[in-house]
């Protein structure tokens, strides 16, 4: 037999030795960018699903829920959520459409949460929270007291819910609106998301 | 009025200017002004931004962040608390907010320093190693392969010419 029958062998085990041993090299050269930088927004139930959130509301009971940011923007951020109450007559904010049309509700946030989260990282708070309201029979509509959310009382004098007689209650409206900090202006800006809760506020 | 009286008189009355020293101090440490809070305020909400700019430095440079930021949100629950306390027009309140979020941060930056030097260094090792190494050794791999085959070629060329 001839060496050079021998050539072709050679030279395909040369090429997988090269590639074996260039194999780190080559795992970092080529790797595919990242094209899509956006954030995750959630609020969970405390089983960690999507489906066993609070609804009927009941004064001064504790309710649990998880809140959840996952960071994708390929950098580490700084979040403010925004918790604000509504009723069903007061305007959401929304994440819909062209982004110049997104906006956050114009009502005051009750409560801020901070949330410094790394790239492809996901940071969660466990929110506990309860309602302190009454009432009003002559007006019939439901008068908030406070908000106490994981142990920090909340001021909610002013907020009311008529009675829905479509629906056939008093519905409110719990929300998330998350925030983002803006290195070129130093301040935050709306991210464009939001997640809420709806409550069926009972009085009896 | 004997001495004794007397004696005992002055002991009273030293005694209660000392209480009431005490009070006056406590009520003065114990009120804090919408200036001082504001202040404290801004104190606490530079620090917080400063750490979270040391803190995309040194993710940027490679460096695990995730340790650090478990201070910085606690400092920043600190700092939204102070806020809230601001709005309520609680200033003491404001103070001691301010404050420990200020104390969550005390050696923050040296401590980002420290992790960028580190995660410099060990992403210089990584290059070497992972990228350059296995370059080099490719390259070396070629080449070995050429001298081999060289060599061998040589040998089969002698033992061809000998038979």
């Amino acid at each position: 037999m001839r060496l050079h029958e021998y050539r072709v062998l050679f030279m395909v085990a040369t090429g997988i030795l090269t590639l074996l041993v260039a194999s780190p090299a080559l795992s970092r050269l080529l790797v595919l960018p990242r094209t899509e930088f956006f954030t995750e927004l959630w609020i969970l139930d405390l089983n960690h699903r999507a489906e066993d959130y609070p609804f009927n509301i009941t004064r001064s009971q504790n309710y649990s829920v998880f809140l959840g940011i996952g960071n994708r923007l390929g950098y580490c951020a700084y979040y403010l959520v925004e918790v604000k109450f509504r009723n069903q007559t007061q305007l959401a904010p929304t994440s819909f459409g062209p982004p110049t049309n997104r906006t956050p509700s114009s009502l005051p946030a009750l409560f801020n949460i901070t949330a410094f989260v790394a790239d492809e990282t996901v940071w969660e708070m466990p929110l506990t929270f309860s309602f302190d309201y009454g009432f009003n029979e002559t007006l019939s509509q439901v008068e908030f007291y406070n908000l106490t959310l994981n142990n920090v009382k909340v001021d909610m004098s002013g907020y009311t819910i008529t009675w829905d007689s479509e629906k056939w209650g008093f519905f409110g409206y719990l929300f998330f609106e998350l925030w983002i900090f803006n290195n070129t202006v130093s301040n935050f800006r709306y991210h464009e998301r939001f997640v809420g809760l709806r409550f069926n506020m009972t009085v009896y | 009025m004997s001495g004794v009286s007397v004696l005992k008189f002055s002991f009273v009355l030293m005694m209660l200017l000392v209480f009431a020293s005490q009070s006056y101090v406590f009520m003065t440490i114990a009120q804090v002004s919408e200036s001082e809070a504001s202040s404290a305020l801004t104190s606490a909400e530079g620090a917080v931004d400063s750490a979270y700019q040391a803190v995309s430095k040194a993710e940027e440079s490679g460096a695990n962040v995730s340790g650090l930021l478990v201070r910085l949100n606690e400092a920043g629950w600190f700092l939204i608390r102070a806020h809230m306390a601001y709005k309520s027009g609680d200033f003491d309140s404001v103070l001691k907010f301010a404050t420990q979020s200020q104390e969550k941060l005390n050696g923050f930056v040296a401590d980002v320093d420290a992790l960028k030097e580190t995660a410099i260094q060990e992403h210089y090792l990584d290059f070497m190693v992972n990228v350059a190494g296995s370059i080099i050794g490719a390259i070396g791999v070629v080449c070995c392969s050429f001298i081999v085959w060289f060599f061998l070629k040589r040998k089969y060329e002698k033992v061809g010419s000998m038979v």
